[in-house]
């Protein structure tokens, strides 16, 4: 059995150079950076032990004098990180809980010794007692072209609370678990003015940013262990027949996070989309959400195919994590992902079927397009959140795609322009702002549903064709490479100008202003409406910027005016209906810019109601109950709801009494 | 044969005792319009004249709801005071009103007279309310006990295998809904007592409450399970039928407030006639106890 472990070893160190193509026919990215990794999991120190060949090439024109690492692991060594003193210091922490990554050794190609030249870093905070971000200085400078091979022996002891990455006695989830590099910026880069790495710590409310990487990962487990990984099986070796261990090799090309899992408790399903393998991995007592979890994926892979992109690699793997394991759910890794459930979920509450299609997208929304979550959290989780929200909407229901009860429905998306509307905090700063300095817990509110709910918002004014087109651009000029939040907006414009000329501006950068870089509020209101009888005196048709319809031969005449506000900062176009009586309707545009606007009618019929945005485009309107006015509102449903709590109450007291 | 003499029973004496329903039905109607009536203004007011209503005509709609910002927030704030004291009014309500009831459901027959009804509410609330509020308190605790710490236990456990905790929580509860069952045994034998009491004695019977329902066990489970049943099935078919109606139209909201009340109004004739059944089973066991009581004291 010796020998086969030496051949196996042979053909993992030839057959699988960096640069050769097992997953797919040509390489879809520059592939900067590569890993080859042997990781031995210790079920019982709750430890991997790992040894690392990785490359970083210089693309830059710049000579670069030092590289840096992430040792994310290293967030979880103490209560004193940066991770854990923003998150609270870690409630309940425990020694037996930390996490860590120790470096054995760390050489070039040739062994020769780079620990003289390492030193932690905290280019965020400069907290000394986060080691999350270790800098080697060269002994020589890399010059543009060249690339630096480094070797290193390293264990990674994973912390006891999950968080997106850890244990829970025989459940293993091992994500940022090897040292793994920044991404160099040069000049030009997104923001870049000089090249630089941008290699941040481990923030509480952040996520992450690589290059598209080759990985070649050797994981040696206890052979009861079913494991998943974002590669693909290249081989599966037991070399023992008494051995208790197996050996799994792994290939994934250009993507930029490579995670895995192991548990004894996992059962395995295989289904196929086009040209994708999914594989799903899930606790034996949750067989019965199998088909919910296929059925949404390939909903997912349908839906980004058909409007943003192609889904370039043949396979793909879903893990549902067991309820101990609650702490991996809901985190992607481009080709692997964990969605979130629980054992009994009934059909009508769509949460895992939200999570999966939520973590499937990011495998274009920073896994294609791999932005820079530190930095911009919204490109990431927003865009993303609002393909989700569409997706649900499609398929589940616009107003149940979230909770499809018949007592209670709730629509994905409602409830993301709600956590924003209904937010204290939905003024207090920008949606452009670096992961970690979102004040007063607005984080999630801000990155996820506020730029949900302003993507709905553009798709409202340039619609939902312009809107895929855009994406679908933002695709092909922006896959596997590194975009900006302003290389979106100026994806945004060139595509809008395309299909619309001058229709909203020269560009849409007015738009992106108010809602990306403003913190200003949108709310639009009709503030009353009247029709004044005209005697013959005054039978003189008024001409204001508004529509006139004067209706002849008939016996009385009305001066009908509409007044409406803008009471939020800010302006946006929006469509006005305005009804009449005699069942006419007149479609207005605003340009929303003033703050207040008046539409005059003469005319033999009164209004009777006023809408402004009657579609509903305008999702940032922070109160929609304002945007519309009748004279005689439809009271039928409050009578209904109250008729419906006195029932309930009468129900509920008489359960209660013996 | 006793259980379904019982029943038979309990529907006759249950269809005698409509008025007592209707002035049940009544009070709890007033009593929840109190909150209800001011949430209903609250809404309107928060509307406005606006057309979202619209929006409201598929059913619940949070969006709609979550738009009135403040006023919604102030709304459910009152709602859950309110619903607190209302729950808590109507629980002593409810124990008056039952001090009527068991009486009337006494063997005795007669023509329902309202005052009687009342006087007899009047002179055993005492009672009742402290047998209801012992009998409740056990029945939490009892849920602290048999289905919160197990539960906490199970779900605390990191070894327990996935769907340990859902298994365990069925068991769990069917354990407490057969201690329920027992327990509202107990709760429904003890009103009958007290009512052929002339003074109000709780504890003694509560005492009765518990011996009654452990010396005649193989009859009066059966029966209050059967009883369970109907109400869980009844129970069942108003979720069915209440929640899912969504009328569109004046008309349509009126019909449903008819029938949702024409439900509760069943509902409190049916929680009468388990009363009914208990008593009527408790009455032919006493009987038959007082019979061999007797003849065992002649013995001496
Ligand atoms: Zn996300």
């Amino acid at each position: 059995m010796r020998k086969s472990l030496l051949i196996l070893f042979v053909i993992f160190v030839t057959v699988t150079p960096a640069k050769s193509q097992i997953v797919n026919k040509i390489p879809l990215s520059i592939r900067q950076t590569g890993y080859r990794i042997e990781a031995t999991l210790d079920p019982s120190s709750k430890t991997v032990t790992g040894k690392m060949d990785a490359f970083w090439v210089n693309k830059s024109t710049d000579l670069v004098p030092d590289i840096q690492l992430h040792l994310y692991m290293n967030a979880f060594r103490n209560n004193k990180t940066t991770m854990s003193t923003e998150s609270g210091g870690l409630s309940g922490y425990k020694d037996a809980d930390s996490g860590w990554i120790d470096i054995k050794s760390f050489t070039d190609r040739y062994g020769k010794d780079l620990t003289p030249g390492m030193q932690f870093i905290s280019p965020d905070d400069g907290n000394l007692n986060d080691l999350t971000v270790l800098k080697i200085v060269l002994p020589q400078a890399v010059k543009p072209g060249d690339t630096v091979f480094i070797k290193v022996n390293f264990v990674t002891k994973l912390p006891g609370k999950i968080k997106r990455t850890g244990y829970k006695d025989d459940f293993f989830f091992v994500a940022q678990w090897f040292p793994k590099f920044g991404v160099y910026e040069s000049v030009g880069m997104r923001y870049s003015t000089k090249g630089a790495w941008n290699c941040h710590q481990f923030h509480a409310n952040s996520e992450f940013y690589s290059n598209h990487s080759v990985y070649d990962v050797k994981i040696t487990v206890p052979k009861e262990y079913a494991v998943g990984t974002g590669g693909i099986l290249i081989s599966e070796v037991t070399p023992d027949v008494n051995g208790k261990n197996k050996i799994l090799i792994y290939r994934a090309e250009d993507i930029v996070d490579f995670a895995w899992t192991a548990w004894p408790g996992y059962v395995v399903y295989t289904d196929q989309w086009e040209h994708v393998k999914i594989t799903l991995l899930l606790p034996k007592e949750r067989t019965d959400q199998v088909d919910r979890q296929f059925k949404a994926v390939k909903i997912a892979l349908e839906y980004f195919a058909r409007n943003v992109g192609k889904y370039p690699w043949p396979y793909l793997t879903i893990v549902d994590p067991p309820a101990k394991g609650i702490g991996a759910a809901g985190m992607e890794y481009t080709t692997i992902f964990t969605s979130e459930s629980f054992t009994g979920v009934p059909s009508w509450y769509h949460l895992p079927e939200m999570v999966t299609i939520h973590e499937f997208g990011h495998a274009y929304f920073m896994g294609i397009l791999a932005s820079n979550e530190f930095e911009e959290p919204w490109l990431d989780e927003g865009v993303n959140s609002f393909w989700e929200e569409r997706i649900m909407g499609q398929y589940y229901g616009e107003s149940e795609g979230m909770f499809d009860h018949p007592w209670l429905k709730i629509g994905d998306k409602s409830m993301s322009r709600l956590s924003y509307i209904n937010s204290i905090g939905r003024q207090v700063v920008s949606n452009n702002e670096y992961s970690w300095n979102y004040p007063h817990g607005t984080y999630g509110m801000m990155s996820y549903n506020k730029a949900a709910t302003w993507l709905y918002t553009l798709m409202g004014i340039i619609g939902e064709e312009t809107t895929n087109d855009v994406f679908r651009e933002y695709y092909k000029k922006w896959a596997f490479r590194h975009p900006s939040g302003n290389d979106f907006v100026n994806i945004v414009n060139e595509v809008v100008k395309q299909k619309y000329g001058g229709k909203f501006g020269p560009d849409m950068n007015w738009f992106f202003s108010q809602t990306l870089y403003g913190t200003g509020i949108c709310d639009y209101k009709v503030v009353n409406f009247y029709n004044n009888k005209l005697y013959l005196s005054d039978k003189k048709v008024n001409k204001t910027d508004s529509l006139n319809t004067i209706k002849t031969g008939s016996d009385s005449l009305y001066k009908s005016v509409v007044e409406l506000e803008r009471a939020g900062d800010v302006m946006l176009p929006v469509d006005v209906l305005v009804h009449f009586k005699n069942g006419e309707g007149i479609h207005e545009s605003w340009d929303g810019k003033g703050r207040f606007k008046d539409f005059t009618y003469t005319g033999a019929s009164k209004i009777e109601w006023v809408k402004i945005d009657p579609e509903f485009k305008i999702r940032m309107d922070v109160n929609y109950i304002n945007n519309s006015m009748t004279e005689e509102p439809d009271r039928v449903p409050v009578r209904r709801i109250t008729d419906k709590l006195i029932s309930f109450m009468q129900f509920f007291i008489s359960f209660i009494s013996l | 044969m006793k259980i379904f003499h019982s029943i038979k029973s309990a529907v006759l004496r249950t269809m005698n005792l409509w008025k007592g329903g209707l002035i049940i039905w009544i009070s709890s109607f007033l009593l929840v319009s109190l909150l209800a009536m001011p949430i209903k203004g609250a809404m309107n007011s928060g509307f406005g004249k606006s057309m979202i209503t619209e929006k409201l005509v598929d059913g619940l709609n949070f969006e709609v709801f979550a738009d009135m910002g403040t006023a919604f927030k102030t709304i459910m704030s009152f709602f859950s005071v309110g619903l607190f004291m209302i729950v808590l009014v109507g629980f002593i309500l409810n124990a008056f009103f039952t001090g009527g009831v068991f009486n009337r459901l006494k063997g005795s027959s007669g023509k329902f007279s309202a005052g009687e009804f009342f006087s007899a509410s009047a002179k055993n609330f005492w009672s009742f309310l402290i047998i209801s509020l012992i009998i409740s308190l056990i029945i939490l605790v009892l849920a602290f006990f048999v289905i919160g710490i197990p539960l906490a236990i199970v779900g605390q456990s990191d070894n327990s295998p996935e769907g340990v905790l859902f298994r365990t929580g069925i068991i769990v509860i069917s354990i407490y809904f057969l201690l329920l069952t027992i327990l509202l045994l107990v709760a429904d034998y003890a009103r009958a007592f007290q009512v052929t009491m002339d003074k109000n004695l709780c504890f003694k019977a509560i005492g009765f409450g518990f011996s009654q329902t452990f010396n005649t066990f193989l009859s009066s489970l059966p029966l209050m399970i059967i009883l369970l049943l109907v109400q869980l099935s009844f129970g069942w078919l108003v979720l069915k039928i209440l929640p899912g109606m969504r009328p569109a139209n004046g008309s349509g909201v009126f019909y449903m407030f008819l029938l949702s009340q024409m439900l509760f109004f069943l509902k409190i004739m049916l929680k009468i006639w388990r009363y009914g059944s208990v008593t009527s089973l408790m009455e032919i066991n006493t009987l038959r106890d007082n019979t061999s009581e007797i003849s065992s004291e002649s013995d001496f």
